[in-house]
């Protein structure tokens, strides 16, 4: 009698973990992510990719995604190569609208993201915009203002005007012998050259810091006030500049307290190698957001060291230090713009639980708009270092922050506002 | 912010200084187009390919740093041989066009593979003189630039010697003159273009470790500016001329940072493009190039 309990209790069993793995192996949500696995900014897209990857494990290994009828789904996700380049971007976009895929994330850099985000359908419901109809939620791209170009577009990246805001009257209070500014940007990218224009030197003015070579027409503390003075008065080069020395010696001539160094890795290193050069000793250096990633260390450790750099990712939660190790076991690195992409699979993952997907394929359309729904109708989640709240009349986040420093070749938090 | 004379005097100072690595690319493109009639545009990436190589090897093998310079131009020589063999050996006598498209896919292929192998991330490199910054009245000077020069200088001299007191020399240019006669005469023309593709490859190994030690980061960005800047020394120098490689390399080096300093970043490469059709239409044979219509 025992032994055909047992049989038939095997046999349940048995019948039910086959069931179940076949219902799993049957749901299949997929999502779909692009980003430059190729050319100069390569790096972008293999730091998001080995986050993205590590999320869609981790999703799967606590059981997938529950569906509208209560079974679970896996999560599968492809990765495609859009090279930072507006057309492969768009490109990449058209094909993965066409497939079944229910959300993209991506395409890495602000200038792809800007022009793929037209190619989108600006309002929803609007019979006669036959732009791309599928939701998207971006990482790495960092520009000013991108998300409320399509409503079909949502980012999960840094607030910049908020973070250098915060990081102005943070050293105007600690240091008050700093008063001047100077700085320049690569005016040929349009992160760049748009947050050190319109955001980070407004942000100084209003805390109180001045211009140092002299007052700068309509230059106030408004954001983009004055920017194209700012641009004329500052010392700037391109991001593929190799010789930086007429723009350090405008550095030393400026006589400022503070400069700023308003690029990406390479140039910044290419900057701050040659201000070391030439011996300029400011009282502190402030970066771009994009610069306080693992590059920057391996470029130019020792030149870098005491600049200040806000940003939405430090290892200095255990979420956050557990992500960083994930992504570098897969050949990437979390910083402040790929980190963005595991909190990105973990809000795709609430949306489609909230909205109730059934995950059949042929709903695919409605399905996509549910997402979208449940995303413009998210007000709140938790992100690696905290709460992340959303402004969703533009699609943005605003995402807890900190200051870091580069302290002896690393990067170190010196403030935590959260 | 005002602009002195000591800001126009320093920013040629830096500019001929600067040039100087200009002009040591400026001599590979030489070489090669003296050699055979054509422009290799792989050029400048297989040189920085060279001075990736001799990074890696230091990084992997815990090598004392200065040898990157040996290992870099000898890597760049081994690469200049395989682009001589994708992209000229093979290719129709005929056909002008193949080869330079050859070797504008090559430029290509040898930066995504460096950008494949590095993530696009900027590497550091090591200077070669890290603290010889120093003052000349008011005037700054980059002692690391200064032995850059020098180099550039002893360069031309050996690529003059070689070309000009050798056997290698004397058939590298028979070959270049005529290549069907100097095939008669029996000089190995093949075995001739290959030996000036390795020779070009491991001056350019050395001009991409100098390049990269004056920058200070190594980064797959700046392959394109490079050979554009090397081909515009070229042929502002002259297609061919070897003293005008150098000297147009200072002059687009200076006028380039004078230009910045005047006219700012954003206009600084107008007029550079300018001093090319400048030169294309008023002095096409460039400042010591030979006359282009040759038989």
């Amino acid at each position: 009698m025992d032994y055909n309990l047992k049989s038939i209790a095997t046999c349940v069993a048995t019948v039910a973990i086959m069931a179940a793995g076949a219902a799993s192996a049957e749901s299949v949500i997929n999502i779909a992510g692009w980003g430059a696995q190729s050319g100069p900014l390569r790096s972008f897209g293999v730091n998001s990719n080995a986050v993205i990857q590590a999320a869609v494990k981790r999703v799967n290994e606590e059981g997938g995604i529950r569906l509208a009828d209560g079974t679970m789904a896996t999560l599968a996700y492809e990765y495609h190569d859009s090279a930072c380049n507006a057309e492969q971007a768009i490109a990449v976009a058209r094909r993965v609208a066409s497939s079944d895929v229910l959300v993209g994330i991506g395409p890495t850099c602000s200038g792809a993201a800007a022009a793929m985000f037209g190619v989108f359908q600006k309002q929803v419901d609007d019979a006669s915009d036959t732009g791309l109809q599928l939701p998207i939620l971006t990482d790495t791209a960092v520009r000013n203002g991108l998300a409320k170009i399509s409503q079909w577009t949502f980012r999960n990246t840094p607030n910049e005007p908020a973070m250098y805001d915060n990081l102005w009257e943070w050293i105007a209070t600690n240091q008050p012998d700093l008063k001047t500014i100077y700085g320049g940007t690569e005016t040929d990218q349009g992160h760049s050259n748009g947050t050190y224009s319109k955001v980070i030197v407004q942000a100084a003015i209003r805390h109180g810091f001045t211009w140092a070579p002299g007052d700068l027409e309509g230059l106030t503390g408004d954001i983009a006030s004055g920017f194209e003075a700012v641009l004329d008065s500052s010392a700037n080069w391109l991001q593929a500049d190799t010789n930086f020395a007429v723009q350090a010696r405008a550095f030393r001539k400026s006589g400022a307290d503070v400069l700023i160094v308003s690029s990406h890795p390479f140039t910044t290193c290419g900057m701050l190698k040659e201000m070391s050069r030439q011996r300029i000793e400011p009282g502190l250096i402030v970066g771009l957001t994009s610069s306080s990633s693992a590059e920057v260390m391996k470029g130019c450790p020792d030149e870098a060291e005491g600049m200040i750099i806000p940003t939405s990712f430090a290892p200095i939660t255990d979420a956050a230090a557990e992500v960083a190790a994930l992504a570098n076991e897969n050949g990437g690195d979390a910083d402040l713009h790929s980190a963005a992409a595991w909190e990105n699979v973990m809000i795709i993952k609430q949306v489609i639980e909230a909205v109730g997907i059934t995950g059949d394929a042929s709903m695919v359309a409605q399905e996509r708009r549910a997402i979208r729904d449940g995303l413009e109708a998210l007000t709140e989640t938790e992100g690696l270092l905290g709460t992340i709240t959303r402004n969703q009349a533009e699609g943005e986040a605003l995402k807890p922050y900190v200051f870091v420093q580069a302290q002896a070749g690393g990067w170190v938090v010196v403030h935590d506002p959260r | 912010m005002n602009i002195d004379h000591i800001d126009v005097i320093q920013a040629l100072i830096d500019g001929i200084l600067y040039g100087s690595t200009y002009a040591l690319l400026g001599l590979g493109f030489t070489l090669i187009f003296g050699a055979m009639h054509k422009l290799n545009i792989a050029y400048a990436a297989s040189s920085i390919a060279g001075a990736y190589v001799g990074l890696a090897s230091i990084s992997v093998m815990a090598i004392p740093p200065i040898l990157v310079f040996f290992i870099g131009p000898l890597s760049a020589g081994a690469i200049g041989l395989v682009i001589y063999f994708a992209c000229f050996r093979y290719m129709p006598t005929g056909n002008q066009l193949a080869p330079l498209m050859a070797s504008i896919g090559a430029l290509f292929f040898v930066d995504e593979i460096i950008i494949h192998e590095t993530s696009g991330s900027p590497l550091s490199f090591p200077a070669l003189l890290p603290d010889s910054y120093f003052f000349l009245g008011q005037f700054g000077i980059r002692g690391d630039l200064v032995m850059v020069m020098f180099f550039s200088f002893v360069l031309m001299g050996i690529v003059m010697f070689l070309l000009y007191r050798t056997k290698l020399g004397l058939a590298t240019r028979a070959t270049s003159q005529q290549s069907v006669a100097a095939l008669l005469c029996g000089i190995p023309t093949h075995r001739t273009n290959a030996t000036t593709f390795v020779l070009a490859g491991i001056l350019g190994g050395f001009a991409g470790c100098l390049i990269a030690a004056a920058v200070g980061v190594l980064s797959p960005l700046i392959t394109l500016p490079l050979t554009i800047k090397g081909l515009i020394v070229t042929v502002i120098g002259g297609l061919g001329s070897i003293r005008g490689a150098i000297i147009a390399g200072f002059l687009i080096g200076s006028f380039e940072n004078i230009f910045l300093l005047v006219r700012g970043v954003n206009e600084r490469d107008i007029y550079v493009f300018l001093l090319l059709f400048v030169f294309l239409v008023f002095r096409p044979n460039g400042l010591f190039g030979t006359a282009i219509d040759r038989d």
